[in-house]
């Protein structure tokens, strides 16, 4: 269903989840409140005092009510997902933005993150300007609402699963849902760096020491790019930088060489592929940074696919949609 | 996890709480409940002052040191409380522990100390709701003293604080979630109605058999002479006023309890509460009888004041048998004096066990018990009977009145004069019977349907007897004649009758569980004697309830009898009319008022036949595009539809009147062709808004004229 390379939640399991609305940690809240109540009834009960018995009803509405209302308030509960990022690295957070009809604790399932609170937004008008923001409704903060997500492995999303939860209006018992959100768009989730592959000419260092530089720009300069950790100082284009404000570095046109080709085999096995798609990543990567052209072979849930990867983002996108050979493609 | 980790891991000081309205609720939570106390006298005026300020006191350093609590407070504190604890217990040494009620005040104070204490360290959300939580054990020791409906503003003002604590505590646990107005009120409704619901669905609440028997003095001194009726100024004197002789009707004063019941007086009883009374049964409450009748009073042979003595303390043990007689209940009743009321103890027959706040206590041979002090407001004495009502079979087998001890019959069967008229009148009427209690039925069934029951009756002439009056002349009055006709008609034939007077169950309050007492509930009913069996009541005028009403069949008979006054025809028509125009409003609201808000609701509804919902970052076009793509129209039809519509909108791009008269032409294709299944794509338009490819059967109109602003077609 979700997460074409990660791994599968049965659309059964879900299902039935987002159906079950159930507290959390019961025990102890029912336990104390019905030996309140007990207590509280005998007492008045035998007492004769039709006050005692009056505050004890008072008493137990209050907590029939704390205990029973978040049930209903969950069941009710729904959210949707306004903004979300189109690209991400496993092993990094992103962040989604979210509203919902009534205060939440979320906590993503799939793909995990920690806990975070959603509620309610509304848009406020910018001082002096149309341009309006969205606010929480009840704290006022600005883009408020965000969910973390922690993707641990490569793949591409478009929903998430998110257990929903509320104690209101008293707080004495959390009840939970599970739900399915659909993202409002794809999200391509790449591998993260691992150790590259021994590249071609690539100078080792020696012993004894010495700074081999890992790239070399060869060729005619093609144009400027923005800097990328590694650039050489002497690189920098310095009026592109004064005209865009961003440090900018020429970028030469590599040699008229045959471009490096990238098979990329994932194994079935999960991690081991992961741990593949990441090395092909920093493969990629390194390649790339040293001006070389790569061609990315992979195989995806429509058969292979080859292609040429220029920039980190698209070799994620490559690499998050590929899958095993041989493996059966993976629901929407 | 062992169990030593679970309780440290439960008792790991939580972040510090910075909701100031949480903290104000909770203060103003415990105030409350303090003050409740007060007001029911369980703390001084000191007492209940000082903790209110050092609760705030307390309450205001815990906020300010939250983030970094005082480590040597919590110290102090556990030695307080320790303090708190031992003093609590020294003020039960020696008191007599069967009596809740000598508990409940050392109980109030000990409660305030541990709260007081308590207000000082409470730097967590854990910690305020505790304090939250022992708010209510004050609000249940202010209640169980609490007789009167006053308690319920304490009630309202502690929930209130509740539950604003309570929400405070969800905004803070959800890091400021908040509930909307209509939230509020809905919680507020649901937590009114399921405790209306559990108040109704709770049977009464029942005294259990020895927990508690409350006493206490009032203000009342001691009686300058012990054994006599008095009122509670302490006079030894007629009580009963006997008004102005020279009115219309002779009313004035009042008509309390006294050594002898003038049957010529007449008075207005109003609905003054006299006292409160906590019983497990409604009964008929003897204040005093009667045993000599003179034709217009009745008067006491055995005077209280040459009365038996019992020099014990609480409780006092009467004259009677040790055990309950047969198939006799014990009915445990608590007397709350309301209004200033002669030293009458009032009780249900027959009363066994008194606890009075005296060492002395009277009790006449006439079954009267006296208290040697004024009753005022605030006197409460409780009393134990054992109620013995024998069945009518019994009483039909008693022996008949030759068994009749002397002591009874010679002042029972007396009468000032023959009563000839009134003799003759009782034989006929029991000829036909033979023993006691049918003879004594059958008077009442004869005063039942032969006389009429009125307070509002002329006086009683100088010299003129009130049941020859009664009986023979209006044959309308109230309880004093009737029962006063009873007994004398009994007594023509030899049967020992008196006249007991006394108090009927007043209006029972679910929420106090108490019976309010009445002035005008005083009540004089007719006792006859049956060998075997003692002074039985009967009573022509009254009806007593079966049962102690639960409080929900009070609720449900206030309800429907306030109900069934309303005038339902008026209301009926009032509200048919607000639903009508409701309606009309509703449906006016709902309406298109625009064209462009009917072209874009056609497009919602396609979407919904294509189930396809709108998603809240998805422009009308990219809907109706989607909903294109599902129908498989290349065409774009809804999408050119929805563009034209956003031009209108957003754009200010308004269609020209031909352009007009095509979209609304084909709108009506489109609602045309959706009435039939399956269908989603009609004739209409292009992208650019000019008619296309007609697919339906009727042709768009001409053009002319300007779109109209309403836009209807």
């Amino acid at each position: 269903m979700t997460g074409r390379a990660g791994r599968e939640i049965p659309i059964g399991t879900i299902a039935r989840r987002r159906r079950l609305v159930r507290p959390i940690r019961p025990v102890v809240p029912l336990v104390s409140c019905a030996l309140v109540l007990l207590a509280w009834g005998l007492v008045a009960h035998n007492s004769g005092a039709g006050w005692v018995q009056a505050v004890g009803d008072v008493l137990a509405g209050i907590l029939a009510v704390g205990l029973v209302a978040p049930a209903v308030v969950a069941g009710r509960a729904g959210l949707v997902i306004v903004e979300a990022p189109s690209d991400a690295t496993s092993g990094l957070p992103v962040e989604l933005v979210a509203t919902s009809n009534t205060r939440l604790r979320v906590k993503p399932l799939h793909p995990p993150g920690p806990e975070s609170f959603v509620g309610p937004h509304r848009t406020r008008a910018g001082a002096g300007s149309e341009r309006h923001t969205i606010v929480d409704a009840d704290t006022g903060v600005e883009r408020a609402g965000a969910i973390t997500l922690l993707p641990t492995h490569r793949g591409v999303h478009d929903r998430v699963v998110l257990e929903l939860a509320t104690a209101a209006p008293f707080g004495l018992l959390w009840w939970r849902k599970t739900v399915v959100v659909e993202l409002p768009r794809l999200l391509h989730v790449g591998p993260r760096l691992g150790v590259p592959l021994p590249l071609p000419g690539g100078r080792e260092d020696t012993a004894g020491g010495g700074v081999l530089d890992s790239s070399v720009q060869i060729g005619e300069p093609r144009g400027v790019r923005p800097y990328r950790p590694g650039d050489q100082r002497r690189w920098v284009h310095w009026p592109a930088t004064a005209h865009s404000g961003e440090l900018m570095v020429r970028e030469m046109e590599g040699p008229t060489a045959e471009p490096v080709t990238l098979e990329v085999h994932l194994p079935a096995e999960a991690e081991a592929a992961e741990r593949m798609a990441e090395r092909a990543m920093a493969t990629v990567v390194a390649l790339v940074d040293r001006g070389a052209s790569v061609l990315l072979g992979t195989t995806e849930d429509g058969g292979p696919r080859t292609g040429v990867v220029g920039d980190r983002r698209s070799a994620g996108r490559r690499l998050a949609r590929a899958v095993a050979e041989g493996s059966t493609p993976s629901r929407r | 996890m062992s169990l030593f980790d679970a309780v440290k891991r439960a008792n790991r000081p939580g972040p510090p709480e910075h909701s100031i309205t949480l903290r104000v609720a909770c203060a103003g939570a415990v105030i409350t409940g303090i003050a409740a106390c007060r007001a029911e006298g369980e703390l001084s005026w000191t007492v209940a002052g000082g903790s209110i300020v050092l609760v705030v006191v307390g309450m205001v350093l815990a906020y300010r040191t939250r983030e970094h609590p005082l480590p040597w407070i919590k110290l102090i504190l556990a030695v307080s409380a320790v303090a708190a604890f031992v003093w609590f217990f020294r003020q039960l040494t020696g008191q007599t522990l069967y009596d809740v009620s000598t508990v409940e005040n050392p109980l109030a104070v000990l409660f305030v100390w541990v709260q007081v204490a308590h207000a000082f360290d409470v730097p967590a959300r854990r910690d305020l709701s505790f304090s939250l939580a022992g708010s209510a054990s004050l609000m249940a020791v202010a209640a169980a003293q609490a007789i009167d409906l006053a308690f319920g503003v304490y009630v309202v003002v502690w929930l209130a604080f509740g539950l604003a604590g309570l929400l405070a505590m969800w905004s803070s646990a959800s890091e400021g979630g908040r509930l909307r107005p209509r939230g509020v009120l809905a919680t507020l409704a649901a937590v009114v109605v399921t405790g209306t619901v559990v108040l109704a669905v709770l049977p009464a609440p029942h005294v259990a058999g020895r927990i508690d028997f409350p006493s206490a003095a009032g203000p009342g001194s001691e009686l300058p002479v012990p054994g006599a009726l008095a009122g509670d100024d302490g006079k030894v004197a007629q009580l009963a006023k006997p008004g102005t002789s020279a009115g219309a009707t002779r009313v004035g004063g009042f008509l309390g309890f006294s050594d002898r019941l003038d049957t010529a007086l007449r008075g207005a009883l109003g609905n003054t509460v006299v006292m409160r009374v906590r019983a497990d049964r409604p009964s008929y409450w003897i204040g005093e009888t009667f045993d000599d009748w003179d034709g217009a009073s009745w008067n006491q042979t055995r005077a209280p004041h040459s009365s038996l003595r019992l020099d014990e303390d609480s409780p006092f043990i009467l004259p009677g048998p040790g055990s309950p007689p047969g198939n006799a209940q014990a009915d445990l009743q608590t007397f709350y004096v309301v209004q200033s009321s002669p030293n009458l103890v009032f009780h249900a027959d027959t009363a066994h066990e008194v606890w009075f706040p005296t060492h002395d206590l009277f009790v006449s041979d006439s079954d009267s018990i006296v208290s040697p002090i004024g009753l005022g407001p605030g006197a409460i004495y409780t009393v134990e009977s054992y109620v013995h009502t024998p069945t009518a079979q019994q009483l039909r087998a008693a022996p008949g009145t030759g068994a009749v001890p002397a002591s009874i019959r010679v002042p029972d069967t007396e009468l000032p004069h023959p009563y000839a008229r009134a003799a003759a009148l009782a034989r006929s009427v029991t000829a036909h019977q033979a023993g006691t209690y049918d003879k004594v039925e059958s008077l009442i069934g004869w005063i039942a349907t032969h006389t009429h029951y009125s307070t509002d009756i002329p006086p009683l002439a100088p010299g003129q007897d009130t049941v020859d009056q009664f009986l023979f002349g209006s044959r309308t009055g109230f309880c004093e004649q009737i029962s006063t006709a009873l007994a004398v008609m009994l007594r023509s034939i030899g049967i020992p009758a008196r006249e007991a007077v006394g108090y009927v169950p007043g209006p029972y309050d679910p929420i106090t569980d108490l019976y309010d007492i009445q002035a005008k509930d005083a009540h004089a009913w007719v006792q006859v004697w049956f060998p075997g069996y003692g002074w039985q009541s009967f009573d022509p005028t009254a009806v007593v309830p079966l049962a102690n009403p639960s409080p929900g069949s009070t609720l449900w008979h206030d309800a429907t009898s306030t109900l069934g006054r309303l005038p339902w025809v008026a209301i009926g028509i009032v509200l048919a009319l607000a639903f009508v125009v409701t309606l009309v409003v509703v449906v006016r609201r709902r309406r298109p008022r625009t064209w462009a808000e009917k072209a874009a609701r056609s497009i919602e509804m396609a979407g919904r036949r294509a189930r396809r919902r709108r998603r809240p970052d998805e422009t009308l076009t990219e809907y109706a595009a989607a909903i294109d793509a599902w129908a498989g129209d290349r065409s774009g039809t809804w999408q050119a539809l929805a563009a034209v519509v956003e031009a209108s909108a957003y754009g200010g791009r308004h269609p020209a009147p031909e352009e007009h008269r095509r979209i609304l032409a084909s709108m009506r294709a489109l609602r045309a062709q959706q009435a039939r299944p399956g269908v989603l794509v009609g004739p209409g338009l292009r992208r650019d808004g000019a008619p296309g490819r007609r697919r339906s059967s009727s042709p768009p109109r001409g053009a002319g004229g300007r779109p109209s602003a309403d836009g209807d077609d």
